[in-house]
């Protein structure tokens, strides 16, 4: 398979140095439940070079969110190296922007003024930040409800408002957590599209974890195939295919069932099954 | 929304118990002259009344209770969410000043009454004090839970945007604390009037219902007493339900 695939000429090494470059070392994490204590991520290695695009796919309770958590730096205490450009990460920083898996949207602010908080602390002129969030809003096709307060959205306006609040901010590393999984196919594909465009116009990079194999294998540079009890990756496979991509290619196709044969091979216990199912 | 025809009826049989209560009052009033003096005849409390109304004497105590207790409000309110805030957002404010108040809200309002006296006179200020103690109690109490409670996932999309100590408390956890900073402000009211008509019957100075009131006693008008008794009443009642609703407009969004 591998060997095929490197038919398919990629064009990924003309990024430019831009820095960003993360470096994921030994990383366990677990978490005190009760008097023991639960391995979450057990040994992850990985690099993910400035401008790519991963996608993370696995097994519910993986650890796929812990993991953005920690790049992200919301959590801090970990063992092993989480590095950006060579630097431990510790603390969240604007650099890195995440779309969390539910909106997370303020209930007592405007659409318009949750989506200008993710600038309060860019010093634009206020022109500026109008700007942008009328950009960012037109881009998730939600203008004309600037106004609207979050329970006034349905569950997919609400979560692409929050992508639009992940982006405002022009992140150079956005990690996203399911951020497409509540909405319906249209919306999802019209934004799986703007996705990739955004991120082939400037270059950032994205880590996506996603349930959605055929969704991993379109956007994604490489996937990321994660096991549970610990969590732990599995295989990573690279697809070095251009962007933008046909999503009925057949080598798509061919990538798209080695990653379900992978998540549904191994004879999981019968929770695990159930599970993987739902991939 | 309930239909117009239902609300009356609702209100109709809201007053049924109290209007048999004043039925029994005013039968009991005509078992003998001992009873008549101490159940005061319901015409005689209605004579009172509009005499007291038009003479000026029930709005200008009214409203200088009124005053005193909007200050109180304001001040402790003010006080309160300050203290709790600091308390809310600060681990080592809420070990220092943490036991202390936990402390002396134990000691009922009353007691405060002689020291109070005693160090600051039983004129206006002893008197709008007592009110601000009885505000600055809940007040503490819900703005320190309010924002110790607030929404977890809120407080790391600040987070993440890399919110000052002071942006995440202004623009987050206040904000997520405003439902319980306004159940403190609902239970403060009430605590408000009541220790404001208390403050003027204990201290007895000054003009206000409670002032009203304890003058009539010694009089023995039990026709003002009650007079009084009832305004007392109806204000509370009438405000609970004012905040109630305002309450409600506000926070909106937190019901629909
Ligand atoms: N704060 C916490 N305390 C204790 N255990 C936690 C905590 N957060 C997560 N876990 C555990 O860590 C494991 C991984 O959780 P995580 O949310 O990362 O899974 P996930 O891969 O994102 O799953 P899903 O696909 O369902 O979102 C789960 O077993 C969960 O029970
Ligand atoms: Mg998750």
């Amino acid at each position: 398979m591998a060997a095929r695939l490197a038919l398919y000429v990629n064009e990924e090494e003309t990024v430019e140095a831009a820095g960003g470059t993360l470096s994921i070392r030994g990383l366990c994490k677990s978490y005190a439940l009760e008097d023991r204590q639960v391995s979450v991520l057990k040994d992850i290695q990985l690099d993910i070079k400035p401008g790519h695009f991963v996608c993370i796919v696995g097994p519910s309770g993986c650890g796929k969110s812990t993991l953005l958590r920690l790049i992200v730096g919301l959590d801090s205490d970990y063992a092993g190296e989480i590095l950006l450009d060579g630097a431990r990460i510790t603390a969240p920083s604007l650099d890195r922007g995440i779309v969390f898996q539910d909106h997370r949207l303020f209930p007592w602010m405007r659409l318009d003024e949750n989506i200008a908080l993710a600038l309060l602390n860019h010093d634009y002129p206020k022109a500026e930040k109008e700007r942008r969030v009328a950009e960012y809003i037109r881009l998730v096709n939600l203008t004309g409800f600037e106004k609207a307060r979050p329970h006034q959205l349905s569950g997919g306006m609400a979560q692409r408002a929050a992508i639009a609040r992940a982006l405002v901010n022009e992140p150079r590393i956005l990690l996203l957590d399911e951020p497409l999984g509540a909405l319906d196919a249209l919306t999802r594909v019209y934004l799986q599209k703007e996705l990739q465009r955004i991120w082939m116009e400037r270059r950032v990079t994205m880590i996506m974890v996603t349930h959605d194999v055929e969704e991993a294998v379109y956007l994604g540079d490489e996937i990321i195939v994660m096991d549970a009890h610990p969590g732990r990756i599995k295989r990573s496979i690279k697809i070095p295919l251009p962007h933008p991509r046909d999503r009925a290619s057949s080598p798509l196709q061919d990538i798209r069932e080695e990653i379900l044969n992978e998540l549904t091979a191994t004879s999981p216990e019968p929770d695990h099954l159930e599970e993987a199912v739902r991939i | 929304m309930m239909k117009p025809a239902r609300r009356i009826f609702g209100l109709l049989t809201g007053l049924a118990v109290p209007l048999l209560c004043v039925g029994a009052w005013e039968l009991a009033s005509r078992q003998s002259a001992a009873h008549a003096w101490a159940f005061v005849p319901v015409n005689e409390v209605w004579r009172s009344f509009w005499a007291l109304l038009n003479n000026g004497d029930l709005a200008l105590n009214f409203l200088a209770s009124l005053r005193s207790m909007l200050t109180g409000l304001i001040l402790g309110s003010l006080l309160g969410i300050a203290v709790g805030a600091l308390m809310g957002v600060s681990r080592i404010a809420n070990i220092l000043i943490g036991p202390l108040y936990h402390m002396v809200r134990q000691v009922p309002l009353m007691g405060w009454m002689p020291l109070m006296g005693l160090w600051f006179g039983t004129g206006t200020f002893s008197k709008n004090l007592m009110v601000v103690v009885a505000v600055f109690y809940p007040m503490v109490l819900h703005t320190y839970e309010g924002i110790r409670n607030a929404e977890k996932h809120h407080l790391e999309v600040a987070q993440v945007f890399c919110f000052t100590r002071w942006q995440t408390f202004v623009q987050v956890s206040l904000l997520d604390a405003l439902p319980s900073i306004f159940t403190g402000f609902l239970n403060a009211l009430a605590f408000a009037w009541v220790a404001t008509v208390g403050s003027e019957l204990l201290f007895g100075t000054g003009a206000g219902l409670g002032s009203l009131m304890l003058i009539a006693q010694s009089a023995s008008e039990m026709e003002v007493v009650i007079v009084c008794i009832v305004a007392i009443g109806v204000t509370g009642c009438l405000m609970n339900y004012g905040i109630g609703r305002i309450r409600k407009w506000l926070l909106g969004w937190r019901y629909m």
